[in-house]
């Protein structure tokens, strides 16, 4: 089997032994950069650095998948937000958004030309690049923001908060809204060659959030995202979300990641043996701070824990040692 | 070095006390160095930089858990070889859990030569009642104001002598561990206890 088969096996619900070892989210890093000679803040803006960014991953260290974009600022930016993409600041800094752009539901305006709009079309094409050179051996995932976390990168983040509990009918609309645009990003991704999109809802999170705000104010549109998304779709929210993983288990998608925050054994227990979970290893800790002999073990762990599939718990950090990535895709082999 | 977290939601004062504890500090001849979420929205100029000796450095966006984590230990590893403040203040977004930059910081601190010292949450003594009230909002204050060293009660200068009192029960009751201070940056009240919390304690 091709790693891409084997990947795509598992998001079709099937066991596959050893498990997969990839991701959904970002995965840059420094050893491809320097090896490639790609500037980090020119990779989030031009097609071509950004495929070899994201494949070099795969060719130098046999990840199972090449993952495009890797901030988190490419739907906003699309709607009209600004950006800091830091290109004068030394050492490696993820872009911000600089200028907000949503007050109301009515600021979020969709452009007509959404497949052009701000670097939607450079991920498009970082997409149909990998696809070109090793669509049929590697799976290629793509990410959107989950709705509330996009809020939160267009809109200023006390008032989304505050808004949340005082009117609750007015953010009610913007999110409607900004899950239009999560849909039919996830579409044109797809459509550009994407085999499997990651549901990103960061501001999900139980650290920051109730499970009861959660149920009333997310769940629903996470729901109707996944509902109308290309499959598969896997969801993922970070921090501890055991308190809410049955509600993200109904919420349809066909894999959930869990960051390494959640004591997977538990959250394995509560949806019971037939959702694939995705997970978990701490991506800090272990694969960029800890020892190559260290690794193996983290990512064993996560199976016996019950893992279907082997992710860090969130984007690997850029900075992280090649004999660490190496030790990682070792993990099973002896 | 000593790493000190300034931590609370939105609009408690977070940036405008870490300016006047940088100032308060380097003007008593150490070096101080202040890392933020995003630079431009520190009201610090070159004059005032340069003036007071103070170094800026922006830890970026992202998901706080790992790419800000990422961008700090960075960061953190860049000042240990460069500057070497005595001192760095980490202001993150307001809507960050200070134990989750603290579990980034712990490991590095021995490898960097860094000494912990106490994350210091803010909490607006005038909203907090309103904030613990939103089921939106009340998880993370809570949760901030739990994982404190220090709670500072900021804008006393601003309220009733009733309110504070209500605030500091509010805070007690939250954290009964934490060090509670009645904070004013335009009084000056509670800045020489925040600074004296900062040199002090240690934590493991």
């Amino acid at each position: 089997m091709t790693s891409k088969e084997r990947v795509m096996k598992l998001l079709k619900g099937e066991k596959v032994s050893p498990p997969p070892i990839f991701s959904g989210m970002g995965n840059v890093v420094v050893p491809v950069l320097d090896k490639y000679g790609i500037v980090f803040s020119r990779a989030h803006r031009d097609a071509e650095l950004m495929a070899k960014a994201a494949g070099g991953t795969y060719k130098e260290f046999c990840f199972e998948c090449a993952v495009v974009p890797f901030d988190l600022g490419v739907e906003a930016e699309a709607l009209g937000a600004k950006m800091n993409y830091y290109d004068d600041v030394e050492g490696l800094l993820y872009p911000t958004v600089q200028e907000k752009c949503v007050k109301v539901a009515e600021d979020v305006v969709i452009p007509a030309d959404l497949e052009n709009a701000g670097r939607i079309p450079v991920v498009t094409g970082a997409i149909k690049a990998m696809k070109k050179e090793f669509g049929e051996e590697v799976a290629i995932g793509a990410y959107v923001l989950g709705p509330f976390t996009l809020a939160g990168q267009v809109m200023e983040l006390d008032e989304l908060y505050e808004e949340s509990f005082l009117d609750p009918e007015k953010i009610g609309k913007i999110l409607e809204r900004l899950s239009d645009v999560i849909i039919r990003v996830a579409k044109i991704y797809r459509d550009a060659g994407a085999d499997y999109i990651t549901l990103r809802e960061m501001g999900g999170t139980s650290d920051v959030m109730s499970p009861k705000s959660f149920r009333s104010l997310i769940k629903p549109h996470v729901m109707r995202i996944i509902s109308e998304m290309p499959r598969p779709v896997v969801l993922h929210i970070c921090g501890d979300t055991n308190a809410i993983i049955q509600d993200m288990a109904e919420c349809g998608a066909d894999a959930l990641s869990v960051d390494q925050k959640n004591k997977l054994a538990e959250t394995r227990q509560k949806v019971g043996p037939n959702v694939v979970l995705l997970g978990n290893f701490d991506p800090v800790k272990v694969l960029h701070k800890g020892n190559p002999a260290d690794v193996g073990p983290a990512v064993l762990e996560c199976i016996t824990n019950g893992a279907d599939g082997i992710w860090p718990g969130c984007d690997l950090w850029p900075e992280v040692p090649a004999e660490n990535m190496s030790a990682m895709m070792k993990a099973f082999s002896k | 070095m000593k790493i000190v977290q300034i931590a609370g939601y939105l609009g408690s004062g977070k940036t405008t006390l870490v300016i006047a504890l940088g100032k308060e500090i380097s003007g008593a001849g150490y070096k101080v160095a202040i890392l933020v979420n995003e630079v431009g929205e520190v009201p610090v100029d070159g004059k005032v930089i340069q003036e007071f000796g103070l170094t800026v450095k922006d830890i970026g966006g992202g998901c706080i858990c790992c790419q800000v984590a990422g961008n700090l230990l960075h960061t953190l590893k860049a000042l240990s070889m460069g500057v070497k403040p005595d001192f760095i203040i980490i202001e993150p977004t307001g809507m960050a859990v200070p134990n989750a930059v603290r579990d980034v910081m712990k490991p590095a601190a021995g490898k960097l030569d860094l000494t912990m010292g106490p994350t210091i949450v803010l909490l607006d003594t005038g909203r907090f009642e309103k904030l613990l009230s939103y089921e939106t909002l009340k998880r993370l204050v809570s949760v901030q104001l739990k994982d404190a060293d220090v709670i500072a009660l900021s804008k006393v200068d601003s309220v009733s002598a009733e309110q504070r009192l209500k605030a500091e029960a509010a805070a007690h009751e939250i954290n009964p561990a934490a060090r509670v201070i009645g904070l004013s940056t335009f009084t000056k009240e509670g800045v020489p206890e925040v600074i004296a919390a900062m040199k002090d304690m240690v934590i493991a």
